[in-house]
């Protein structure tokens, strides 16, 4: 649902490819995470070679679409794949203004937005391997070890 | 009078061939494409699982769109196990990934001369080699294509062992889980030796007329939201059936020998749910997230929804819920349908309980009721066809044949196809929606779930008959069936989940035509649709017609008709079924 509300506010159409936040769901594992911008302390993304990105108030990425020739950098620098590139230009999360309609959308209170918001460091992922799909799936396959590691220790969803 | 007509892909196995068509002028979506494309294509009499089969798999203009729960693929064929017209539904991702790579029917011709998988990348499509696939199972196929395809987002639909042995109650699932279950069309992909289909899609659903598709998809979700089995479907998904089953007296313990189960709590909805339950999991844009994952000593996997949890616990006696919920994974790896493979174990297991048949008939496998070894073992002899599993394969009804009349008496099934795990005796619309549906024995087609909920005034104004409220009274049956046929048709074209739409009555004619219009921008009526949706009910009667189907044929198992409920809390139950479809006759104008 937060992806169909991200496409739906930004582009008035429905389809991942046109959302910032992006579900990976490794179904062979019984994971599936959520995946947007950060706004990690690292920020690989602002390697741009036409310098095209800056950081907004809220710790967002900032796009001159002017300044941008798509050449994707951002998005293979992206250690997690939160970068989206659809329409030759890159999707960065900009909160929606501060309307952040994935955040109102998703019905288990998943995501949430904190204007405290510190920066993650996300130094353990510059390594990862592959295309921006397959880095979410990275992601989600470390951050949701504990909570395998939970399961197999007898925790259940009420518990 | 055409609606909309969407994009068709003709895939020629036979050749290795690939063609572009429009679907048929009449129908609004899914199951109504596919029954007009069989009708109309299909030549009669043949064998549903040589060349001349066509399998069809659609989406709807509304699937991927924002209307909640827009999720379900339709796959339809003539079916291998009824004879009849075959389709069923899957939920899950891969339908709207098909829609946003621009294809809402895909029509399967011929048979490929080595086993093949269909890659879909937008307009991009290829026929490719599928023999590294070959005996995996439907997980390990999905995983493997992501992982070659250097793509885990990629959607994949794929038959298991059951699929490529044709056992004809193979099934084609998504998501490793989401299966299209019944009517075997999963044995009709195996035929044609298609292991898996594979998409990835970019394309948006953009809605021609934005606000008034808005206004149409909040006004859904606000009846969702604000509906008051919400929390608990949110909570326990369809497994909360096994308590209202058990309440209505409608369980069908040891066989339907009982509608009284002594070991509920063990296996119920509470107990699944503080045992085995690990995390709640959702279709693509549902807000209900009724799907749970499981971890149990047998493996993990996504379900078991109320189906496989009763099927394998109460119908075959069966108190270890744990061992229920592994078959249940191991039923969806190897591509089987848990409802048919359920019935047919309870069954062995009543033939061995009445001295039909003994252990040694089933190459020794221990018979007894909620026997670990024979719930363990015939799903996986089954799939690959080993021993007695090659006969078991073709089903109850072919299966009895084998083992004699008496063997015969104890099948439950119509028209060839197993029933769900309730008693028919106790809910007399869902008895009738199962004598005479188009796929035969089969409670989905559209749910008359008004008759469980007392609501005489919903059933007044929906059907016109206060009486069709009431699940031990026959009157206004056949206008409840009518009228939950004719929802079920329609959300097989939406592609919206019938969990939503049927069984919580929260979609009408009325709102499916302001998502209509919105969609597509131009003026679709309710009565439009109704008459969509009757007019291929029709179809899907004269293709059955048309394949020998005969009026006795509409009936439930005999047992069902001589013999009362015996116990529990509709202790007595019987059912007239030839007045109840006497009734649904006259409502259709059939003779």
């Amino acid at each position: 649902m937060c992806e169909v509300a991200c496409s739906s506010f930004h582009f008035g159409a429905v389809s991942p490819a046109l959302s910032r936040i992006r579900v990976a769901k490794l179904e062979e594992i019984g994971l599936d995470m959520a995946v947007a911008c950060l706004s990690c302390s690292e920020k690989p993304c602002l390697e741009c070679p036409t310098e095209a990105l800056s950081v907004g108030e809220r710790g967002e990425i900032l796009l001159d679409v002017g300044l941008c020739d798509a050449c994707g950098v951002c998005v293979e620098a992206c250690p997690i794949g939160a970068v989206g590139f659809y329409g030759e230009r890159p999707l960065f999360c900009n909160l929606c203004g501060g309307a952040t309609s994935c955040v109102n959308a998703c019905p288990s209170r998943a995501l949430s937005y904190r204007e405290d918001h510190k920066e993650l460091p996300l130094a353990a992922f510059l390594r990862s391997k592959g295309n921006p799909s397959q880095k979410r799936g990275q992601y989600v396959r470390v951050e949701g070890e504990p909570l395998r590691e939970s399961w197999k220790n007898g925790v259940r969803i009420d518990s | 009078m055409t609606i909309h007509r969407g994009n068709c892909l003709r895939v020629d196995l036979g050749n290795h061939e690939i063609s572009r068509d429009l679907t048929p002028e009449n129908g609004v979506g899914g199951r109504t494409w596919n029954s007009v494309t069989l009708l109309r294509e299909l030549k009669p009499g043949i064998d549903p699982l040589g060349p001349e089969n066509i399998l069809c798999i659609s989406v709807g203009p509304l699937t991927g769109s924002e209307l909640i729960a827009t999720c379900r693929f339709i796959a339809s064929a003539k079916s291998p196990l009824t004879g009849y017209l075959g389709d069923s539904g899957a939920r899950g991702f891969f339908a709207p990934e098909m829609r946003w790579a621009g294809h809402d029917q895909i029509v399967f011709t011929g048979v490929s001369d080595r086993w093949a998988y269909l890659l879909i990348d937008n307009e991009r499509v290829e026929i490719r080699d599928a023999s590294h696939l070959v005996g995996l199972d439907i997980g390990e196929t999905t995983v493997q294509l992501r992982e070659e395809l250097h793509d885990p987002d990629l959607q994949v639909a794929a038959i298991g062992p059951a699929g490529e042995n044709l056992v004809r109650y193979a099934i084609i699932s998504c998501n490793l889980a989401r299966a299209a279950g019944r009517t075997g069309m999963g044995a009709v992909m195996g035929s044609k030796k298609l292991k898996a289909i594979a998409v990835h899609g970019d394309k948006p659903v953009r809605p021609a007329d934005p606000e008034r598709f808005r206004k149409a998809c909040a006004q859904l979700q606000s009846n969702l939201v604000g509906h008051r089995q919400f929390e608990a479907r949110r909570k326990y998904g369809t497994t909360r059936i096994m308590g209202l089953a058990a309440d209505m007296g409608i369980l069908p313990a040891y066989h339907y020998r009982s509608a009284v189960f002594e070991h509920l709590n063990k296996v119920d909805a509470e107990a699944l749910r503080r045992d085995h339950v690990v995390k709640a999991k959702s279709c693509y844009n549902c807000n209900v997230h009724c799907s749970r994952y499981n971890y149990t000593r047998y493996g993990e996997g996504e379900g078991p929804e109320y189906e496989a949890q009763a099927g394998f616990t109460v119908k075959c006696g069966n108190s270890d819920l744990e061992l229920a919920v592994g078959v249940s994974n191991a039923v969806n790896r190897l591509g089987l349908d848990c409802i048919s493979t359920a019935e047919v174990i309870a069954w062995l297991m009543e033939c061995r309980h009445e001295g039909v048949i003994s252990d040694a008939d089933v190459d020794g496998i221990d018979l007894s009721w909620g026997s670990r070894e024979a719930l363990l073992k015939l799903p996986e002899i089954i799939a690959r066809r080993e021993g007695i599993g090659n006969l078991l394969a073709e089903g109850t009804r072919r299966a009895a044949e084998k083992f004699g009349p008496e063997a015969r008496k104890l099948t439950v099934e119509v028209k060839g196809l197993e029933l769900f795990s309730a008693d028919p005796r106790g809910i007399k619309g869902y008895a009738l929606m199962n004598a005479v549906n188009s796929r035969g024995g089969d409670h989905y087609r559209g749910e008359p779930m008004i008759e469980l909920t007392g609501d005489e005034d919903r059933a007044m104004r929906r059907v016109g008959n206060r009486d069709a409220a009431h699940r031990l009274r026959e009157e206004g049956k056949g206008a409840l069936v009518n009228y939950a046929e004719h929802l079920g048709l329609l959300s097989d074209s939406i592609t919206i989940c019938k969990n939503i739409s049927c069984c919580m009555d929260v979609v009408d004619f009325d709102l499916a035509a302001e998502a209509y219009s919105g969609l597509l921008g131009k003026e679709i009526s309710p009565g439009e649709l109704w008459l969509a949706c009757s007019h291929v009910s029709q179809v899907e009667r004269e293709f059955n017609l048309r394949e020998g189907l005969q009026t006795e044929e509409d009936t439930l198992p005999a047992r069902f008709l001589n013999h009362p409920i015996p116990d529990g809390p509709s202790k007595g139950a019987t059912i007239d079924i030839r007045r109840l479809v006497r009734d649904y006759y006259r409502e259709k104008g059939w003779k």
